[in-house]
């Protein structure tokens, strides 16, 4: 059955720490919630209020419990609008618009999933992987920070794979250097990887060189500047690779064409 | 008056019936079809298209928008499919909608907006043409014929030619003088004035030391605005006698009914729809709550009643 999105109003059902400046939000919504399903994000704003921040945050969805109507989203404190976000408590009501955007697509049978997130790209991956897992898949989660302190804890990432592989830029916790050292390590060792990339545009842009280099897919969960996230502004545009037959074609919108793309669709 | 009694919203804007005085502004609704999910389109008075363009374009480079105080900057630079692309992929929706579509068109130069105009016309169903004269975001075109009483009158009186739809000429703030475009645009045959679009507006990144906008300068729209909006649409009410449709920020009941007080004869919400989709929707129902509880039964009779 094919859900639609919908405008509603939830509650946050709890809110940490759970890295240095990243916060665990988890919503309970109120109606009917329909299901996110992995790389597909919500647009959320405090309840009631009216010029600050303004736009919504849209921020990809890390957890679903499809029992309950819970859902959790993972940022980092990094401006206003995210200060806003953090200063909200339990019971506090929020407005939820959602699930925007195309999922990631499905993995094929027989292959190995690769998971590379960086900083607070991490959260659609662990949507990702706690559901390629629920489908007796095995996939492998490399994450990327620039230190220890801004890794996620094992707990919030062993859910999504049973083998996680981390690094830091300072070589503060596991590997020290970046994820296209592991990402590079994986390609060697799987026979047909397919690689689901989030994090800051250098490191992803990295990941697509690398998995184009390799002959690897790739699909990439892209972050922009969104005001709608539903396809009117036409503000999130990111420029396609492939020639376009029209101009109009050129950029594409990433709240509704994407946000997960084939990288190489892509220019970086 | 009693609850249960109805209150009339409807109007008739430049020779339009409205079944209420709330439409969705161009370029913050797309071509309809994604605001469907959230907006019954048939809730609204009508629905402005996002501009179109003799040819397709591609819109300016991203960073496209960004969040400002009360509001937000964008230079889109008028992405979109070009007169025939519309003709062929996003008529046929608007078509079948049971709501007034106006088509909002733009052109590099002034017999350009003459063709359009004509093409438009014969596609039969269309409520009326909005000319952009004010888009900031382009090179060619839309604010630099805005910003001239003459050229915005050229650009006018060809659209007038090509047509017998109303025609709504939609002005910039970033004038000297919003009443003189004003009363050229009226003199030319404008059947109806839209006011306002963007303010130009800038941001910088403080790290990078650059303009955040891919186009360095963008508009500002937003309730940041929306006080711009009422003293311009208050200035051009004492100047022009066509009907006025006020915008700038408009988000709440609160909002609309300043501007409807002040003499628009009807509003259009935009950057609210970004935040809300459902913002138009919840502001007609707001109208006729307003009316019930001030019994008023005509909210027409509201428009124009501020007092001096």
């Amino acid at each position: 059955m094919e859900e639609t999105t919908k405008d509603l109003e939830g509650v946050v059902f709890s809110h940490e720490e759970v890295a240095d400046g990243f916060r665990f939000l988890q919503i309970r919504i109120d109606g009917h919630l329909p299901c996110a399903r992995p790389g597909q994000f919500v647009q959320i704003r405090p309840s009631r209020t009216t010029t600050t921040p303004f736009l919504r945050m849209p921020l990809s969805v890390s957890h679903v419990d499809r029992v309950g109507s819970t859902f959790g989203v993972l940022y980092d404190v990094v401006g206003p609008k995210t200060r806003a976000l953090s200063d909200m408590n339990e019971g506090d009501r929020i407005d939820c618009l959602g699930p925007l955007g195309n999922p990631f697509p499905d993995v094929p049978d027989d292959a190995r999933p690769v998971l590379v997130g960086g900083g607070i790209g991490v959260p659609p991956l662990l949507h990702l992987g706690t559901h390629l897992r629920s489908t007796g898949m095995d996939p492998i989660l490399i994450v990327g920070a620039r230190t220890a302190g801004k890794h996620l804890p094992l707990e919030l990432l062993s859910p999504a794979s049973e083998h996680v592989r981390l690094a830091t830029d300072d070589g503060s916790l596991g590997h020290h250097g970046f994820v296209t050292d592991l990402l590079a390590q994986a390609l060697k060792e799987e026979d047909k990887p397919v690689v689901y990339t989030c994090g800051p545009h250098p490191m992803m842009a990295a990941v697509a060189s690398a998995t184009e280099s390799a002959d690897v897919r790739c699909y990439s969960s892209l972050e922009e500047y969104m005001a709608c996230g539903f396809g009117v502004c036409v503000g999130c545009v990111v420029e396609r690779r492939t020639q376009a037959n029209s101009p109009y074609d050129q950029f594409t919108r990433v709240c509704v064409d994407g946000p997960v793309y084939d990288a190489t669709e892509i220019v970086w | 008056m009693s609850d249960a009694q109805q209150v009339d919203l409807s109007t008739r804007v430049a020779g339009i019936d409205l079944a209420n005085p709330v439409l969705l502004a161009s370029g913050t609704c797309g071509y309809g079809e994604e605001l469907e999910p959230f907006l019954r389109l048939a809730e609204v008075g009508g629905i402005i298209t996002k501009t179109i363009t003799p040819e397709p374009r591609s819109g300016n480079r991203p960073p496209r928008i960004v969040e400002t105080p009360s509001g937000m900057l964008n230079a889109i630079g008028l992405q979109n499919p070009g007169l025939e692309g519309f003709v062929e992929h996003k008529w046929p929706f608007l078509s079948t909608l049971e709501t007034k579509v106006i088509v909002n068109i733009a052109a590099p130069t002034v017999e350009q907006h003459g063709e359009m105009t004509a093409r438009i016309d014969a596609l039969g169903g269309v409520a009326g043409i909005e000319v952009n004269i004010s888009c900031p975001n382009i090179r060619e075109g839309g604010v630099l014929f805005g910003c001239n009483p003459r050229a915005s009158a050229d650009v006018i009186s060809t659209v007038r030619r090509h047509t017998k739809l109303p025609v709504i000429a939609k002005l910039t703030p970033n004038v000297t003088d919003i009443t003189e475009i004003a009363r050229s645009v009226v003199d030319a045959g404008a059947d109806a004035v839209s006011l306002i679009n963007t303010l130009v507006g800038m941001a910088v990144d403080i790290e990078a030391r650059r303009p955040i906008l891919g186009n360095v300068t963008g508009g500002l729209s937003g309730p940041a605005i929306k006080p711009v909006a009422l003293a311009m649409l208050w200035k051009v009410r004492q100047a022009v006698d066509v009907p006025l449709l006020g915008l700038g920020g408009i988000s709440s009941t609160q909002d609309a009914l300043e501007f409807l007080i002040t003499g628009a004869s009807a509003i259009q919400v935009g950057t609210a729809t970004f935040v809300k989709p459902g913002a138009a929707a919840d502001i007609v129902a707001g109208l006729g709550d307003y009316c019930r509880k001030a019994g008023i039964a005509r909210l027409d009779d509201l428009v124009g009643s501020l007092k001096s």
